[in-house]
């Protein structure tokens, strides 16, 4: 499949690097000095606007059956995939960096040519708030259209959980451990697996499974109002923030250093307390008592005053912080120093086009803990002998968390049977996902 | 300030208002009041010539200047304007027997829509006259300057200044981006209102004379009546009712009621913060008053006149359907208050309106809880739109004057022989464009007894109130008058 990338700049380098073993990929930037870092990747790089037809046409846009523009400017990449549009008909992804181009009532940027629209920020924006309403989860995601949900945890010393073998815990009904993560290692648990202070386990189950969940994971922390602090009022800031005002239990105060900022977040927030101030300054968090607040989210658009703002807020004794970070690579750093949920803007829009792109018969439906894990969405296939799950000999490093069948989910124990035609949600982690969709699906990328 | 131009664009404002005396002289001679007939003609002539005359002293330099026209030169025309139309709207008065100051008082509390009267017997006086003291009631309420913006071609571009000095609240709002066509939006609503109104009052049961005046001074939140006992000598709940409708209207604002209805979307109307606090206010009073004078007559009867008493009052009508005189103090309390609150903004009522409450109140508590978070940016909105802090600030210093300038005429008029409930009330009511006050000046007595002295300040502060106080106060400061001297030019207008 030949898959056209305009921009080459983090997000596109980031595409073509995961693209490049599979498919061909080429990559349009105006900008010489980008080539170098596509040296490394087996990609092939054109210098020339992303706006030319004589470009597109070099990069072999006829062929393409994807068309993915990202560069920094959102007027170009709407010309750009219009362009497209009009000498070939690839599925054309178009990235903005402002809310006034998503598709609106009228879905005015179809008539460009535009297939699909997408704001990282507010991608990043849902993402932060499914983990800011999750009560002392540090992950959280939704799918199969909200039938099934997942939850990470950090297990403290004083969990409940903690030194029984799993096969002995009374989790609720209807929810799985799928995996555990413990000083930098991913794995799928069994029976035996006794859990210690300090590991990440992530569960999924049905919604009701996982508000007892909660419940029995969150012993300390009582009902009320959650008070949320938001350091940085930029997009991704404002659009969080607008987003947490919908649940009238959220208590919300964003930190805004840049007085004029905040004039316009306070003009468009209705009950968000806005304060002008450095989220970096100890005395003023101390001052306005971040420290007490349930959550702290830092979006500030600079990776190392983020990472400031968070330890202070870590510090001040917040028990659950959540961080953005714009390099990539600074992903795993700022988890390790104690930030409990690390996210990019760029991965959540590079993980949402590349599931676009590699959809097929397996649904990529999320990547968790940066690339080590994901779910997969499978439909079984028709030559699959209905069989009990003990009785499988399911791949290693993967477990099925849920069951669709006839519209209902199941949660399975080792009872529970895989029919053909099922659709199954499965956990993997990287290496083993490929082995997985060939054995229930019967096909492989 | 450049006189010839205030001069100039006055003189067209008066001379139009020449041609209004029109009205009441075919309706005195449908009467066969032919004094009366004689005295609009002759007061019709007078203004005209003298707006002509005025018109014609600014000279051609003014005519061009027009469209140049400042803000301070905009309140200058306002502020001279009304009172210069006051007088002449007075001189029907002085031809009926009238003293000079009588004459003002009277012409000033019709063109403010206060509704406070001076006169003692209203048999003395023809159904020409009161067709005319009730024109001019309905002439003030959506602004005389507004009405003469929307029909004068010559006031199209510098009709702005004075179109936003005059109307009332304190936000410009508007209804299309012209002026001239805002006006005549606005003034179309407002004469089909009153043509659906004299119908509604007819059916009721009014004479045909009646239903027009009374529909004049309903909407206007005026508050005259040609009848002695105003509406309680019609002793009919149909009519009552009729009124409560009318008066809730004219206390709403126009320019809102005309988008709602212009879209067909009446969910603006329930959206309205404004709008909202205010018939919050009027329900709460309402029951409130209710229970001050439950004793007083059956429930229905009881409730019927509250939220009859209570409309008249916060939207500066000033109706009575009963003797209100006669109530506790604790319905007078209450009735005291609403004159304080007034009506919305953009509406005809007077009194400080209630959008100003709304942003004090807001202002306030912004202001509590930036004790708690120093560093805290509290915009004060109105709906979902900020409200600039030059207006909120301005709203605090026009709560300042207006409770000066109550402070001082109260203080004056008591000075001068009146007695405490009558001086206060008789200034709130004046000042708020209300009408009648408590005491001698409550809904069945006059403002004749009062000081000579005090029916001349209560005439200004009908003035002042209408104007809303920093309009007529600006042009007091003399930087306002010097100001022409080193910046001449035209181009200087913002």
């Amino acid at each position: 499949m030949r898959i056209v990338i305009v921009g080459g700049g983090q997000i596109g380098s980031s595409l073509a690097r995961t693209l490049a073993p599979d498919h061909e990929v080429v990559v349009v930037d105006h900008d010489r000095a980008v080539a170098d870092a596509f040296t490394a990747i087996d990609a092939e790089f054109i210098v020339g606007s992303g706006t030319s037809e004589e470009v597109l046409g070099r990069a072999g846009i006829e062929r393409a059956q994807f068309f993915v523009a990202c560069t920094g400017l959102d007027e170009v990449n709407i010309v750009a995939c219009a362009i497209a549009n009009r000498i070939a008909s690839p599925e054309t992804i178009c990235l903005v960096s402002r809310a006034d181009f998503l598709p609106g009532s009228q879905g005015h940027l179809e008539q460009f040519g535009i297939n699909r629209v997408l704001w990282p920020e507010a991608q990043l924006a849902a993402d932060i708030e499914r983990v800011v309403t999750a009560p002392g989860a540090i992950d959280a995601e939704v799918f199969a259209g909200g039938v099934i949900r997942l939850l990470e945890y950090r297990l403290g010393a004083g969990s409940s959980l903690i030194g029984v073998p799993l096969g002995q815990l009374r989790l609720p009904r209807r929810s799985l451990i799928v995996a555990v993560k413990r000083a930098a290692r991913l794995f799928v648990p069994r029976g035996t697996t006794m859990l210690e202070a300090g590991d990440k386990i992530i569960i999924m189950g049905t919604p009701e499974a996982m508000l007892e969940v909660e419940a029995q994971v969150n012993q300390a922390r009582g009902g009320g109002r959650l008070k949320v602090t938001i350091i940085g009022g930029g997009d991704v800031g404002l659009e969080l923030a607008e987003r947490l005002e919908q649940a009238s239990t959220v208590d919300l105060r964003i930190l805004e250093s840049d007085p004029g900022r905040g004039e316009l977040l306070a003009a468009r927030l209705t009950r968000t307390l806005v304060l002008n101030g450095d989220g970096t300054d100890l005395a003023f968090l101390e001052s306005e008592d971040v420290g007490r607040s349930d959550v702290l989210v830092c979006v500030i658009d600079n990776d190392e005053r983020n990472l400031l703002a968070s330890l202070l807020g870590r510090q001040l004794g917040v028990p659950k912080v959540v961080t953005r970070v714009s390099r990539p690579a600074n992903l795993r750093l700022f988890e390790r120093v104690g930030i409990d949920v690390a996210l990019s803007a760029r991965g959540a829009a590079v993980a949402s086009i590349l599931h676009q792109i590699t959809g097929g018969t397996s649904r990529l439906l999320a990547v968790l803990e940066h690339g080590e894990a994901r779910v997969l969405e499978l439909t079984v296939k028709k030559d699959f002998t209905a069989t009990p799950l003990k009785g499988i000999g399911t791949p290693e490093d993967a477990i099925v968390g849920a069951i669709l069948r006839d519209g209902t989910a199941i949660v399975p124990r080792g009872d529970d049977r895989i029919e053909p035609g099922d659709r199954i949600l499965v956990f993997s982690t990287r290496e083993a996902a490929d082995r997985v969709q060939a054995y229930f699906s019967g096909t492989g990328n | 300030m450049r006189f010839s131009l205030v001069t100039h664009v006055t003189g067209i404002v008066v001379r139009v208002f020449g041609l209004m005396f029109l009205a009441p002289l075919a309706v005195a001679l449908c009467y066969r009041e032919y004094s009366d007939a004689a005295a609009f003609a002759l007061s019709g002539v007078v203004t005209t010539l003298v707006g002509h005359a005025m018109r014609h002293a600014g000279g051609k330099a003014a005519e061009d200047a027009i469209e140049g026209m400042r803000r301070v030169e905009g309140l200058a025309i306002v502020s001279a304007a009304w009172l210069l139309i006051a007088w002449f709207a007075a001189m029907p008065y002085l031809w009926a027997g009238l003293g000079p100051i009588d004459a003002m008082f009277e012409s000033m509390s019709g063109l403010t829509t206060t509704g406070a009267t001076v006169l003692r017997d209203f048999s003395q006086y023809g159904r020409g006259l009161f067709f005319w003291r009730s024109m001019t009631q309905w002439l003030g309420g959506m602004g005389v300057i507004a009405l003469f913006v929307a029909v004068l071609p010559r006031l199209a571009i510098g009709g702005r200044e004075i179109f936003f000095a005059e109307a009332s609240g304190p936000d410009d709002e508007k209804v299309s981006p012209q002026i001239r066509r805002t006006a005549a939006l606005l003034w179309r609503l407002y004469a089909a209102l009153t043509v659906m109104q004299t119908i509604a009052l007819r059916l009721a049961g009014m004479s045909w004379y009646d239903a027009v005046s009374h529909s004049f001074t309903t909407l206007a939140a005026g508050g005259f009546s040609p009848h002695p006992l105003s509406i309680a000598g019609y002793q009919s709940a149909a009519i009552e009712w009729v009124i409560i409708v009318f008066m809730f209207i004219a206390g709403a604002n126009f320019a809102l009621q005309y988008r709602a209805l212009a879209k067909r979307d009446f969910r603006l109307l329930s959206s309205d913060e404004e709008l909202r606090v205010y018939a919050g206010v009027v329900l709460a009073a309402t029951g409130f008053l209710s229970i001050a004078i439950w004793r007083l007559g059956a429930p229905g009867d009881v409730v019927r006149t509250a939220l009859f008493q209570v409309l008249s009052i916060i939207t500066t009508t000033g109706f009575a359907s009963v003797d209100f005189q006669l109530w506790n103090d604790q319905a007078k309390a209450i009735l005291l208050g609403l004159m304080f609150i007034g009506g919305c903004a953009g509406s005809a009522a007077g009194g400080p309106k209630v959008v100003r409450h709304i942003l004090l109140a807001k202002s306030t508590l912004q202001e509590l809880r930036r004790t708690l978070h120093p560093r805290a940016i509290l915009p004060v909105k109105l709906g979902n739109r900020v409200v600039p802090a030059h207006i909120v600030q301005g709203v605090v210093v026009f709560f300042l004057f207006y409770m000066l300038m109550f402070a001082i005429c109260a203080a004056i008029v008591v000075l001068l022989g009146a007695d405490l409930v009558t001086g206060i009330s008789a200034t709130a009511a004046t000042l708020g464009n209300v009408g009648p006050g408590f005491n001698s000046v409550g809904p069945m007595g006059h403002f004749a007894d009062l000081h000579p002295i005090s029916r001349i300040v209560l005439t200004f502060a009908m003035w002042i109130g209408r104007l809303e106080v920093i309009t007529v106060l600006v042009i007091l400061r003399p930087e306002a008058w010097r100001a022409g001297r080193w910046s001449s030019s035209p181009s200087a207008h913002t």
